[in-house]
């Protein structure tokens, strides 16, 4: 399928390079953040650079037929853009990122979409952390004066909502195809808050345990099924999304290049022989605890373009579940080895207070 | 190598919390510590615990975590769970051999909540109330 690869970018330029030098003609466009001091990000930076470090990068990614794109996605500032000296911070910072020559900016405040669009060269693109599910809030987003919307991912195996979102705008949409995050996310708008603080402007909160993050991964652990409830696409299912848009985003700007080329491969070739955890942005701990064999999960498509999601009716992710993970034990020795979900926990366990047994997945 | 005794250790932590509640854990870090007080001791940072599994199975997971310690030469003297304060995600367990300065502090609370982020499964009390200049030996491995 002839397809446009938005791919991430961990900010460095040597970073840059690496990716363009071995994939460059597969990628469409890379991203990668800006700097915190202005607004922050959805996600944590491994690098915060300059104006002169993206002009620079911007004009190496041009001269090799790669778009740029930086990311600006805090889903709360506080307030700080509507303030007089906030709004001319921000506002020169777009200005400076526009004469860098920079292509798009996601961002993810509406107020932010609607300046950009009046104001600059560059095109703003909605981020998932717009999180635009419905046609409504795509024609709202485009009528800002949106280029490009990306679709929250909660929707990605609701094909009747996808298809109507793209019958109801004429911008690009965007599909975010490796998130990890958990479906129907009740940390979302609390974690990605956090992130935009913690990885924003000063003062930064100085912070000891990310708790969503912790309790996403505990939920997970206790639960695989939640794993392939995710609403990622793999790479050999994109085509099924043709009739929706031919443009698809890598995440993962905080990993490294080899990671990130990993994956550019994968969805170049829609095809993947491997742990499906490799290519997930996240969560990243959890590659060390499954795997989950991409192939395992073959035509599972077929079932989720139908999907009701009423899990409790239904069954077919716990029992793909049962199948297809399993889990590292002896990790890091000479015994490491793979075993069945079902082996640790299939037989479930006796609740000493109610004598239930509860079967996980 | 300590880090082959690590390794190893890491791995049985999580076996044997596996066999226990009969689910995955994930220990995703284990790390030998050394402070500046004196205070040493080993962290397993964990994935997939909470403090209800901890109250049900502390009998058997304080004589392994024993167990575990000595394997290390770490006196098993102080073990606790580190909790992401006021929720019930334990976030790691820590065996701490205290220094002279830091046992008092420890010693002198009551209950296993001394704070909202620390669950304690087992404090050795010393003769003496543990007052004193002299740093505690450290652990060998």
């Amino acid at each position: 399928m002839k397809k446009r690869l938005y791919v991430p970018h961990p900010g460095h330029f040597d970073g840059l390079k690496k990716l363009i030098s071995d994939a460059g003609k597969d990628i469409y466009s890379v991203f990668m953040a800006g700097s915190p001091d202005f607004v922050g990000t959805g996600r944590s930076n491994l690098a915060a650079p300059e104006i002169a470090d993206i002009r620079e990068q911007t004009e190496y990614a041009h001269r090799n037929g790669v778009n740029m794109e930086i990311v600006l996605n805090s889903s709360c500032m506080g307030g700080r853009h509507l303030t007089p000296e906030g709004f001319n911070l921000i506002y020169r910072y777009l200005g400076e990122l526009d004469s860098c020559g920079v292509d798009t900016t996601v961002v993810a405040d509406p107020y932010l979409v609607e300046v950009i669009a009046k104001d600059f060269e560059m095109k703003p693109v909605v981020s998932v952390l717009s999180f635009v599910n419905s046609p409504e809030k795509a024609i709202f987003y485009e009528d800002l004066g949106a280029s490009s919307i990306v679709v929250d991912p909660d929707v990605h195996r609701h094909f009747d909502v996808l298809n109507a979102i793209r019958d109801s705008v004429d911008c690009e949409i965007k599909l975010l195809v490796n998130e990890g995050c958990l479906y129907q996310c009740p940390f979302r708008y609390a974690h990605f808050n956090f992130f935009s603080h913690a990885f924003g402007p000063h003062p930064r909160p100085n912070v000891l345990d990310d708790y969503y993050y912790e309790r996403c991964i505990l939920a997970r652990i206790k639960n695989p099924r939640l794993i392939i409830t995710s609403p990622w696409i793999r790479p050999e299912d994109i085509h099924e999304y043709a009739g929706i848009t031919d443009v698809f985003k890598i995440g993962g700007r905080t990993h490294y290049t080899n990671w990130i080329l990993n994956c550019v491969e994968a969805y170049t070739n829609e095809s993947y022989d491997g742990n499906l955890m490799d290519l997930l942005d996240c969560p990243k701990d959890l590659k060390d605890l499954y795997y989950i064999s991409n192939r395992d999960l073959d035509g599972a498509i077929d079932q989720w373009k139908t999907c009701g999601t009423v899990c409790v009716d239904c069954g077919f992710c716990r029992d793909l579940t049962e199948t297809a993970v399993k889990v590292y034990t002896g990790g890091g020795t000479e015994s490491e080895t793979l075993v069945e979900w079902s082996e640790i926990a299939g037989a479930g366990v006796t609740n000493r207070i109610t004598g239930k047994t509860v079967v996980h997945a | 190598m300590i880090t082959e005794k690590l390794l190893e250790t890491r791995s049985d932590i999580e076996n044997n919390m596996r066999t226990l509640l009969g689910r995955p854990v994930m220990v995703t870090e284990l790390d030998a510590f050394a402070l500046p007080c004196g205070c040493n001791g080993i962290t397993a940072n964990l994935r997939g615990l909470e403090l209800d599994d901890i109250e049900i199975f502390e009998e058997q997971m304080l004589a392994h975590f024993k167990e575990v310690a000595l394997r290390l030469g770490i006196p098993p003297s102080f073990i606790f769970a580190r909790l992401v304060p006021g929720s019930s995600v334990v976030a790691a367990i820590n065996w701490r051999v205290l220094c002279d300065r830091c046992y008092p502090e420890f010693a002198r609370t009551h209950g296993k909540m001394p704070r909202p982020d620390i669950y304690i499964m087992h404090l050795e009390r010393r003769k003496g109330g543990g007052r004193g200049t002299k740093k505690m030996r450290s652990g060998r491995m």
